[in-house]
């Protein structure tokens, strides 16, 4: 079968060249009608030729002399703007992008993005809130934080800590992500993830702003409401939440001009504290994790990588963007969520779907695997989740609760 | 509530139908799992099946088998259903049902497919639906229960709608119908009958199936595997039926003997309570040992005469599990081949024949460890010897070795028994091509890919080295033009193919050649008024275009012309060896191989003349018998053409003749 008519592309539109391999996003691109091409590492090859899908070779690894030839082939090629889809591509874009659109300062704001500390800094200075933060470098800067953080909340000895949390400076979403309560956990962190970055703990509610940005302005901004951070996620948000979103649209727009973002695609993340103080944890140049973007697509019933191409491509009217999205919240047909199952037990040997959950009349469909290994490594970080699952329904509360309720469950036994 | 549920969940799956299809192919895998859980769910519900087999083609065409096997239904094997039903991983449980209610939609006539045809698509769910009989009728075993939890009864309510949809009395009556289909072929490899037999008589003596009055004709069956005498006939067990026999006067065992022999010559089925009254006799006299294996004159004088082998024979190979082998051995008897003066001293040294341990092993390894492997390979040289047309290739590619095995047992057996010497001896075969020996130790990969495992004894040791020797003479060959059959038949077969070779395909164009010449030869070299009268003497190899039931080509397939003659009706038949275990097949266009009840041997199909010839691509003649083509008329060439042109020959016509053919 042809595998894409070559009459849906619009001459007038982008060139756009997608950074790094997701099927999702390529079938997005294919479908759509604009010219495209995947970048990516070469073992991708012989599928895109067995699938005729436009393919440049590369392989992301650190910037080096060799990255402006990348830049060259796109331009010589003619494509317009470049598209990252992982944090790992984000600096690519900046370095490709600052050729193709012949603006140095993309890349500079590419760093920015892509560094948790300098991120920080760049948001402080902006005016907007953060949390305490520092790097460390070893076990004893992580042991020092934790004791100046809680002396700093008056606290006295015996008293209970307030945690702290440690990221990787350059890494997507919870990976690395560790919670820390007394010094003797600061023991279990292996030598090889310093250098890292503390931060204070902020009690509030942690939410996902996604933005899509064109000239500068903001043409559809969702909220994802966390049920509990690294196992849920559903939109539209509740109520509760989507008060705050004009609060949240000027936050954003505050983001916009600090780091200076033109067009594409922002995914920050918040806490709002029970005063409805909005603090900046960080932002990511790139789609989210947990399958957000498919989510939106059973909410909403648009494509939210073709959402993305249009935001990054120059030659996109404004006419075109405005049509394309819907409005926020009203326009959902339902609130679409998922979550992360991670087993329960120690020693499992099967994948058993609880029936409660398969009943449930929100249930969409999971897309879980029998366990390879009947012991369960125990978690040290917030990690990898063993798969997803997917409910659909009319009502943001029962969706809320059927989500934190799967917390209770085990789908592996 | 349930309604509404699976209202929901119709939804569900439209939706998710929907989203396949509208992705594209190489983004279908993304999409493939929802539909798979969806569907998975849809099984569960009361009424799911209906509303998957309705939309069975949507899913299809969606894309929801591609890439996988089940993407040519014309090619699935029933029997792998077994595995996949069972098997713990949901998404392939539920791939297999919605594959099978696809089946079920194209044998209702609700969904017209391009690769197969109704009565395949029935054909096949009949099958599946006797091999997995205890699924119908039987409770989910505990490990099924504990591999696959609630999908073990989504199977189980599957099973009935497939079987509610066909019809229960039809599947028992069909199943007892296909059964003595494929004994009256008298296959050597009679497991999967018996196991289909089992089925039954589970299921009859199980009082909560209603078989309603179906089931009837499965007595004689049932009877001939677990009570076909007297003093069997409840089954009791082989200790009991032991002691019986030692109390027994020469009265008694006469009747037991003559109600063995008469099952065992009813069915070809050998009841395992045989090989006990067969070795109670070996120290009786010959007249009983001859009732015992229901000798007719002919086979009662070969037993005097060679008295001594057959009871060394018994006594080493025949058992309970090797029951197949006694009606191996009466039938070797009755051929009256061990007048042969190799044979007797050929079967001499196969009774003291040192196995290699690798043969030992492989035989071991399929047929269990009970009795020795020399026991199973003399069982299997029994059987090949006795139903030289019983021999199947199984589910493998080498009908070429199987043919081959099948031709020598019928014309050359003790050629055939020194292939098994140097086979189960040796581990190694050499057959020389035009002066130069190829061995098969040296020779590399064969036609098969993998070492065959579902064969009778002597093709599970034999067919592999056959099958790499096969495979070199190809090879050999390959710089020669025109088609290597010419060279490698005669080489391989034996010095009575003839060396004369004529094919009606242009090789390097896959078009049509020289139609009219080819047929007229071939009625000139075969057909009795255009030969002079002369009947075949030795089988020949031969090649088959196959074709489907709806005559569509299926591929190049090798074959035996056995004999050409007419049959009650008076119309001349072409009778010929199918290395194919079921050679009871429609190929299309009303050419339907028949396999009894047209003046077939055991084993043999036949066609009609002209059907058959308008299937043939490749036979052999001897190039020094003068003849000249035939003078056949045209109405019954254009016939035979007519046929070809409407099947296998469809898009293979010259340019040249494609005007002709447009009358």
């Amino acid at each position: 079968m042809a595998n894409r008519g070559e009459q849906n592309v619009n001459p007038e539109k982008g060139y756009i060249a997608l950074l790094g391999w997701s099927l999702g996003a390529i079938e997005a691109a294919d479908k759509f009608d604009r010219r495209y091409v995947v970048v990516a590492p070469d073992w991708a090859e012989d599928y895109c030729k067995e699938h005729d899908i436009p393919y440049i070779s590369w392989n992301f690894e650190r910037l080096n002399d060799r990255s402006m030839e990348i830049a060259q082939t796109l331009k010589d090629m003619g494509v317009d703007v470049a598209i990252p889809l992982f944090e790992e591509t984000v600096e690519w874009a900046g370095a490709i992008n600052s050729v193709l659109l012949d603006n140095p300062r993309l890349f500079g704001q590419a760093m920015l993005l892509r560094d948790k500390a300098l991120m920080k800094r760049r948001a402080q200075l902006g005016g907007i809130r953060v949390g305490i933060f520092e790097e460390a470098h070893d076990k004893e800067d992580v042991v020092r934080f934790l004791k100046r953080v809680n002396q700093t909340l008056l606290k006295l000895d015996g008293d209970p800590n307030d945690p702290i949390h440690l990221k990787a400076f350059d890494k997507a979403g919870c990976l690395g992500h560790r919670v820390i309560r007394t010094p003797d956990e600061v023991d279990v962190i292996p030598d090889e993830e310093f250098p890292v970055l503390m931060e204070s703990h902020l009690d509030g509610w942690e939410f996902a702003v996604e933005a899509w940005i064109h000239n500068g302005k903001i043409r559809f901004l969702n909220l994802s409401e966390y049920v509990t951070l690294g196992y849920s996620v559903f939109v539209p948000a509740t109520p509760e939440l989507e008060k705050y979103r004009e609060q949240i649209t000027k936050q954003i727009e505050k983001l916009i001009k600090t780091f200076d973002i033109e067009f594409g695609f922002v995914h920050p993340e918040y806490f709002v504290t029970s005063d409805g103080e909005m603090y900046f944890g960080e932002v990511a140049y790139r789609p989210p994790g947990f399958k957000v973007f498919e989510l939106l697509e059973r909410a909403y019933g648009f494509n939210a990588y073709q959402g993305m191409i249009l935001s990054f491509d120059p030659k996109t009217t404004e006419e075109e963007i405005t049509n394309f999205f819907p409005k926020e919240v009203v326009d959902a047909k339902g609130h679409a969520g998922c979550f992360g199952v991670y087993p329960r037990r120690r020693v499992v040997s099967k994948l058993e779907i609880p029936e409660e959950t398969e009943e449930h009349p929100y249930f969409d469909f999971h897309e879980l695997t029998p366990p390879l290994e009947e012991t369960v490594t125990k978690r040290t970080a917030f990690g990898t989740h063993w798969g997803l699952i997917y409910f659909f329904g009319d009502d943001p509360y029962t969706m809320r609760d059927l989500l934190k309720h799967q917390e209770d469950l085990d789908f592996y036994v | 509530m349930d309604s509404d549920k699976l209202k929901r969940l119709s939804q569900l799956l439209d939706d998710a139908i929907q989203q396949l299809a509208d992705s594209r192919e190489f983004a279908k895998i993304t999409k493939l799992q929802r539909l798979l859980d969806i569907a998975r769910r849809v099984l569960l519900q009361e009424g799911g099946c209906a509303l998957l087999e309705a939309r069975a083609q949507r899913m299809e065409e969606a894309g929801v088998f591609d890439g996988s096997d089940w993407a040519q239904p014309q090619t699935l094997v029933p029997s792998l259903t077994t595995y996949s039903l069972k098997s713990p991983d949901a998404p392939t449980v539920v791939i297999e049902a919605i594959s099978e209610l696809r089946l079920l939609a194209i044998a209702l006539g609700e969904y017209i497919h391009p690769h197969m045809s109704a009565e395949q698509a029935h054909h096949y769910l009949t099958q599946v639906l006797a091999i997995n009989l205890e699924l119908l009728f039987g409770a989910p075993s505990e490990a099924e229960r504990e591999q696959q939890g609630r999908l073990a009864l989504a199977t189980r309510s599957f099973y009935r709608h497939l079987a509610e949809r066909i019809g229960y009395e039809h599947i028992i009556d069909q199943l007892i119908e296909e059964i003595w289909r494929i004994l009256q072929q008298r296959p050597i490899q009679v497991d999967s009958v018996k196991q289909m037999v089992t089925q039954i008589a589970v299921c009859q003596t199980n009082p909560e199936i209603d078989l309603g009055v179906s089931g009837q004709g499965a007595d004689r069956l049932i009877s001939s595997l677990y009570g076909p005498t007297q003093a069997c006939r409840e089954d009791p067990g082989i200790a009991v039926y032991r002691e019986r026999l030692e109390a027994m006067d020469g009265g008694a065992l006469q009747y037991e003997a003559t109600g063995f022999a008469r099952a065992m010559h009813d069915t070809g089925l050998v009841s395992p309570y045989h090989p006990i009254l067969l070795r109670h006799l070996l120290e009786q006299g010959d007249y009983l040992l001859s009732e015992a294996l229901g000798l007719s004159s002919t086979g009662r004088d070969c037993l005097l005469c060679y008295g001594d082998l057959v009871r060394a024979t018994i006594d080493q190979a025949i058992f309970p599990e090797t029951a197949q082998g006694i009606y191996g051995l009466a039938l070797m008897l009755e051929r009256g081949i061990l007048y042969q003066p190799a044979l007797a001293p050929a079967l001499w040294r196969q009774l003291a024949l040192p196995v290699s341990p690798y043969c030992q092993e492989r035989l071991t390894l399929i047929f269990g460890s009970q009795p020795a492997p020399s026991a199973w390979l003399m069982q299997g040289v029994l059987c090949m010897l006795g139903q030289p047309l019983g021999v199947g290739q199984g589910n493998n590619p080498t009908c070429q070795s199987a043919r081959a095995l099948s031709m020598w047992a019928y014309s050359d057996p003790d050629y055939l028994l020194q292939m098994v010497v140097w086979a189960a001896r040796d581990d190694e075969i050499i057959i020389h091509f035009e002066g130069q020996p190829i061995s098969s130790r040296e020779s590399e990969g064969g036609v098969a890919s993998d070492i065959p495992m579902d064969l009778d004894p002597v093709s599970l040791l034999v067919v592999p080295h056959l099958d790499r020797i096969y495979a070199e003479m190809g090879r050999r060959c390959i710089d020669r033009e025109g088609d290597p059959h010419r060279w490698v038949n005669p080489e391989f077969h034996g010095w009575w193919s003839g060396r004369g070779f004529r094919i009606n395909v242009d090789v390097a164009t896959g078009q049509l050649w020289e139609l009219d010449d080819f047929l007229r030869h071939f009625y000139a070299s075969y057909h009795p008024y255009y030969n002079g009268n002369q009947p075949l003497i030795h089988p020949q190899p031969a090649g088959i275009a196959v074709t489907d039931s709806a005559a569509r080509f299926v591929g190049w397939h090798a074959i035996t012309i056995l004999r050409v003659t007419l049959d009650p009706k008076e119309v001349m038949r072409v009778y010929f060896f199918n290395p194919n275990n079921d050679s009871g097949q429609d190929w299309g266009d009303d050419v339907l191989v028949s396999t009894a009840g047209k003046g077939e041997r055991f084993g043999e199909a036949s066609l009609p003349f002209e059907q058959f010839a308008s299937r043939l691509y490749i036979f052999h003649f001897d190039p020094l018998e003068p003849g000249e083509l035939a003078r056949v008329s045209e109405d019954e060439l254009q016939r035979v053409k007519d046929r070809i042109v409407k099947s296998w020959g469809a898009d293979r016509l010259p340019a040249d003749e494609l005007q002709a053919s447009h009358f």
